[in-house]
């Protein structure tokens, strides 16, 4: 295991920071005799430093759970965020609690529990150390070019980026006027935990992984998802690590109503071969996509290498053409919903199941000699280098057809897995500076090819230290001063690589504008309005029965005796009725025919010619494809489609808060605060002001603001 | 070589000024009405004028995504490879099968190009080779035919964009060239372009402009994605203030033609098509989903191949009864053709030899371009890559495809990456 990191030469580093402002990272430093060269200090991997406590010894995360009114639930301990308490029962379904309806003892159990578990996160220590090497290798290769790293970020500016990079949306006017009057060094720091650490930051990721992973409320023709989506909403909510997450994926088995993690393998069950590229790409910046049918042209990949392979998962299926024919049959029925009925025979006919044959052979018209055409596969990892085979992720057993996915998750994610920390480490790094250490994300064949490999060999063996908990992982990320510097400019990449003066600055996801709408038009309380659409599709299940018109019938009477919906979602607030108040946020408003809630919380896409689609919310076709470019019908929208009325109709929320102010002058520098997470320029202020008494009201302001390029960039 | 002298130099000025104009009710910028700058007007083509040259004004481009198995449409087969339908006679003295039987009636308007060749099976890259010509890249964004044209021949209209795509988002169509060069989305034919009014009153409505005009001005940090936002809202105000935006508005149609080439989006994306390119725009995109028919084939064809044979047959009907099929191309395309042989109930990803189409614009009229063996599994005669097919537009479209240009930071390209045109397919 490598729990180390190399230790930077703080002196040196001190030396390349400059006039850095922000947290010294030694009172002591000193500008070194010579300016090391990127080599030396690459090689330089002498001495170590304590691993973060990670195997502290934790009690029992099980405990059976009690609110005042008597209910019980056994579960054990996952996650608090801010008040909400998740925990997961015996039968692996997540449940969010809110910490002040329980009784005392299960509170306090859960506030030390979780204390307990931070506890076991990065040590600030770690996290300081961790992030000077990130700005050492950055400032190496910066002054190796003769360049220089951008001037530190202003306060606002870093305020609106980290809001928006780790919880997904701008701060209220509220949270920009504490954090810029809070007087603390450590406010950054402090900052950067808590948003981590809050509601907001699941949506976020689900987002981010939503584009990466493709989740789609139908897959092919019909086939409702809903369950993965909440499912992978648990997993970050529970804090579940990304190995265990990807392992979990990959393992998955039963049907899609039952068991969303299925969900990531059945996106390809009707093309198992594709769906084995694909991840491989995802999980592994594995670029076999073209060996797929041929020998690779550029890279080493062989054809053979793709089926060998592939072959893990040449003895399971996602299909249970039994069920889906039933299904068919009973469509010649009378009675039933043609809709329904296809739902629910998909929901139960999509499932991953293992038998004891690797059914995969080579291709009929395969090309090469170097195996027959059509023979049968023998199951075989790829590696990048011969050492690779050592290495202790490399010991696999094949023997068993119906354990070959399991066999190839472990090795997958298993910490020594060559590409599997590096692959995670680029694209989150990619997430949080704009770019990656190594493009295109989906080819880390050869990380020599990287920006900078030393970094990028040092951001893996940082999120294998921190056990794949990417939370942990972006706070290093976040407490760089790499981070904390001042945007830099879309870079050329022919020209060269970028190499991390600072982040780069960017159009806002279609995700971050859509959500930043929703904080000022309904508020910061929008990050609590959650709609798990899964449970519906939970009530599909027929079970071990089989596709009988009888049990159709009851599938669909439980179905409408369900509860009223919200666009298909389950209403939210705290249920009285059931167990421990089960917390499930606020109800979103309606207006302008939108649902004002997150976007994680909308169709996974959102239908085409919504907001989120015409600024470049991916289709969900295929991973990695959501952009920000602009265009007229984008504009178009914002001006003067629903999101600019919502801004400009009187009920938006920052607009009411600034209101209250008790001068022109300051309900504008509110406004300013909402949007742009700033105080107006005077002349800004006065131009404002003008408009307010010429005619304008404070929602034209608003609007004006909202419109404006600033807006929806993050600098 | 830099483009931005190809620009309108008024698209320099700032935002401020730029929307001033607009807040004073002047619709028609003297630099976009009839006589284009200097900068704008079409260069002279370096190459000679040859047969079917230019002879292409507007192009409309037509993408299965998915995969159009070629078998069973304009290249039936007989024998254990032949699919569920059965072929038919045309019009024109080729065949294509019974789920093209509009199509059939059409047949001599059109050209059938049955030796499409191609390396990639996977949807996403195949896609991208045949909307840019290009094989895809991690360090670069290759530009659509469209962007290129705007690149060879300046804007096609004052107000409306040059290029349009239909039930598509932009996907950086623009590739390396400036981003007002990107296609302009429609995602819903029937909704047209959507939010052209504000509703409120106009004086409100200038002032609440001229608001943000001022508010804007202290944001500019030199960054290419932020000065593309302003090409944006340069064209937006320019298109809002237009009387040009009919041009979107298929309800405008009449409903027996409407019901022509079906309810589909792809029927009416076909009707908005013409309506566009007969108002001035240059190029547009129409996308259609759901042709990857690995199960199922018989039941696909029947479905999106009807809305296809439908809205097609249509489009070139009605190009040819309004005179302007000879100066309009149509190209349908596809990402790769699909396996002779079945798997379940449906076929492969085939990417060897597949089927693609060029009508008007300058095309022989009832040709069929090249073959495919017996069993439709590799080209047999005359194979087209998907660079000499882009060339081949090209050239019907009168751009110089000999031309390198250079990116902005300095790497060569050429339309079509060298392809050459095929000329025995003009007239």
């Amino acid at each position: 295991m490598h729990r180390f990191i190399p230790v930077v030469s703080i002196a040196a580093f001190a030396f390349l920071l400059g006039t850095a402002s922000g947290a010294k990272p030694n009172k002591k430093a000193q500008p070194p005799a010579a300016t090391p060269t990127p080599r030396a200090v690459v090689g330089k991997k002498t001495a170590t430093r304590e691993s973060p406590p990670l195997n502290a010894e934790l009690p029992s995360p099980w405990r059976t759970w009690s609110d005042p009114a008597g209910h019980k639930v056994e579960a054990e301990f996952c996650s608090l965020h801010e008040t909400i308490v998740t925990v997961r029962t015996r039968q692996g379904q997540t449940l969010q609690m809110l910490l002040p309806r329980l009784v005392p003892a299960d509170s306090a159990f859960a506030l030390d529990y979780a204390q307990r578990l931070r506890a076991r996160s990065f040590a600030d220590e770690y996290v300081k150390t961790a992030a000077y090497q990130i700005d050492f290798l950055i400032g190496s290769t910066l002054v190796a070019k003769g360049e220089k790293f951008n001037a530190p970020v202003n306060e606002e500016q870093f305020l609106r980026r980290i809001y928006l990079d780790a919880v997904g949306r701008i701060p209220t006017a509220e949270e920009a006027g504490a954090y810029l009057a809070d007087r603390a060094p450590n406010k950054r720091a402090k900052l950067i935990d808590r948003l981590l650490y809050s509601p907001g930051y699941t949506m976020r990721m689900y987002n981010w992984l939503g584009d990466m992973l493709r989740v789609k409320d139908l897959f092919g023709k019909g086939v409702p998802t809903f369950t993965f989506q909440d499912w992978l909403k648990d997993q970050l909510q529970a804090d579940r690590t990304w190995d265990a997450l990807v392992r979990a994926m990959l393992t998955a088995e039963g049907k899609v109503c039952d068991n969303g993690a299925t969900g990531f393998l059945l996106y390809d069950a009707q093309m198992p071969l594709d769906g084995v590229s694909n991840l491989l790409t995802t999980f592994l910046g594995a670029n076999l996509a073209c060996a797929q049918c041929h020998n690779h042209p550029l890279a080493p990949w062989t054809q053979r290498d793709f089926y060998q392979v592939a072959a893990f998962f040449g003895a399971s299926n996602g299909i249970d053409e039994t069920t889906l024919r039933g299904g068919k049959q009973l469509l010649q029925g009378k009675g039933l919903n043609k809709l329904q009925l296809v739902r629910i025979a998909n929901a139960n006919g999509y499932r991953m199941a293992d038998t004891d044959v690797q059914s995969l052979t080579f291709p009929k018209d395969y090309k090469y000699s170097d195996v027959k055409a059509s023979s049968p596969v023998t199951p075989t990892l790829i590696a990048w280098s011969k050492a690779d085979s050592t290495n202790p992720a490399y010991r696999v057993n094949t023997s068993k057809p119906a354990e070959l996915r399991d066999e190839f998750a472990k090795w997958m994610t298993h910490p020594d897995n060559p590409r599997f920390a590096a692959n995670i480490a680029n694209r989150v790094w990619k997430k949080v500076f704009g770019l990656a250490v190594q493009e295109p994300v989906s080819d880390l064949d050869d990380p020599a090819k990287a920006s900078n490999p030393a970094l990028l060999a040092h951001l893996a063996t940082v999120i294998k230290a921190g056990r794949f908990d990417l939370r942990e992982f972006q706070r290093v990320l976040f407490n760089s001063q790499t981070y904390q510097r001042a945007a830099g400019l879309s870079p050329d990449l022919e020209k060269g690589p970028y190499l991390f003066p600072g982040p780069l600055v960017r159009r806002m996801t279609a995700e971050q504008v859509w959500d930043s709408l929703m904080v000022l038009s309904v508020g910061p309380e929008v990050d609590h309005m959650v709609l798990r659409r899964g449970d519906d599709e939970k009530l599909m299940s027929l079970g071990t029965d089989g596709m009988t018109a009888e049990n159709m019938k009851a599938v669909i009477d439980r179905m409408s005796g369900g509860k009223q919906s919200v666009a298909g979602a389950r209403k939210g607030g705290v249920k009285d009725s059931v167990l421990l108040g089960e917390y499930q946020g606020g109800t979103p408003p309606q207006r302008f025919g939108m649902i004002l809630a997150r976007a994680s919380e909308l169709p996974q896409p959102a239908p085409e010619t919504h907001f989120l689609r015409l600024f470049g919310q991916s289709d969900r076709l295929i991973s990695d494809t959501s952009t920000t470019d602009g265009s007229v019908p984008q504009l178009l929208m914002r001006m003067y489609g629903g999101a600019g009325k919502l801004i400009s109709d009187g009920t938006c929320a920052a607009v009411t808060v600034a209101g209250q102010a008790n001068s022109a002058g300051a309900k504008v520098d509110s406004l300013y605060l909402s949007l742009l997470a700033r105080k107006p320029l005077a002349e800004e202020r006065a131009e404002s002001t003008k408009a307010l008494s010429g005619g304008l009201t404070l929602s034209d302001v608003a609007w004006a603001l909202a419109n404006t390029r600033e807006f929806l960039f993050i600098q | 070589m830099s483009h931005d002298h190809l620009r309108d130099p008024m698209e320099r000025r700032t935002f401020v000024e730029r929307c001033a104009r607009y807040a004073f009710g002047l619709t028609v910028l003297p630099a976009f009405a009839p006589g284009l700058s200097a900068a704008e007007k079409p260069r002279e083509a370096s190459v000679p004028r040859r047969a079917g040259f230019g002879k292409a004004k507007r192009v409309i481009f037509i993408e299965l995504e998915g995969g159009l198995s070629h078998i069973d449409s304009f290249d039936p087969k007989t024998g254990d490879v032949k699919g569920p339908s059965n072929p038919i006679a045309t019009t024109a003295d080729f065949q294509v099968t019974d789920y093209l039987t509009a199509t059939a009636k059409i047949a001599d308007k059109i050209a059938v190009i049955r030796s499409m060749t191609a390396k990639i099976g996977l949807h996403q890259s195949a896609q991208y080779l045949m909307r840019t010509g290009y094989e895809k890249r991690g360090t670069i964004v290759h530009p659509m035919l469209g962007a290129w044209a705007q690149h060879h021949l300046g804007k096609s209209h004052a107000t409306l964009p040059s290029t349009v795509c239909v039930n598509r988002p932009a996907d950086s169509g623009n590739g390396y060239f400036p981003a007002a060069f990107s296609p302009l989305p429609i995602l819903d034919p029937d909704q047209g372009l959507p939010n052209t009014t504000s509703g409120l009153a106009e004086d409100v409505e200038r002032k609440r402009i001229g608001l943000l005009e001022k508010l804007d001005r202290t944001f500019s940090n030199g960054d290419a994605n932020v000065k593309a936002y302003a090409d944006f809202y340069d064209s937006t105000m320019t298109l809002m203030k237009s009387r040009d935006l009919k041009a979107f508005d298929l309800s405008a149609e009449p409903a027996e033609l409407r019901d022509r080439y079906g309810r589909s989006k792809l029927g009416q994306g076909c009707l908005l098509a013409r309506r566009l390119v007969e108002n001035g725009v240059r190029f547009v995109e129409i996308r259609h989903g759901s042709w990857d028919m690995h199960k199922d084939i018989a039941d696909g064809m029947e479905t999106r191949g009807g809305d296809f044979d439908r809205a097609f047959a249509a489009l070139i009907g009605d190009l040819d009864a309004r005179g302007l099929l000879d100066s309009t191309l149509v190209a349908v395309t596809t990402e790769f053709g699909r396996t002779p042989t079945f798997e379940s109930s449906g076929r492969g990803h085939h990417p060897p030899v597949f089927s693609t189409v060029l009508a008007g614009g300058g095309v022989k009229r009832g040709y069929v371009h090249g073959k495919s063996d017996a069993k439709g599994h590799e080209p047999d005669d005359k194979p087209m890559t998907v660079g000499a097919f882009h060339a081949t537009i090209a050239w019907a479209a009168g751009l110089p495809t000999e031309q390198e240009i250079r990116t902005p930071s300095g790497r060569p390209m050429s339309i079509g990456n060298k392809g050459k045109p095929a000329l025995e397919m003009f007239a």
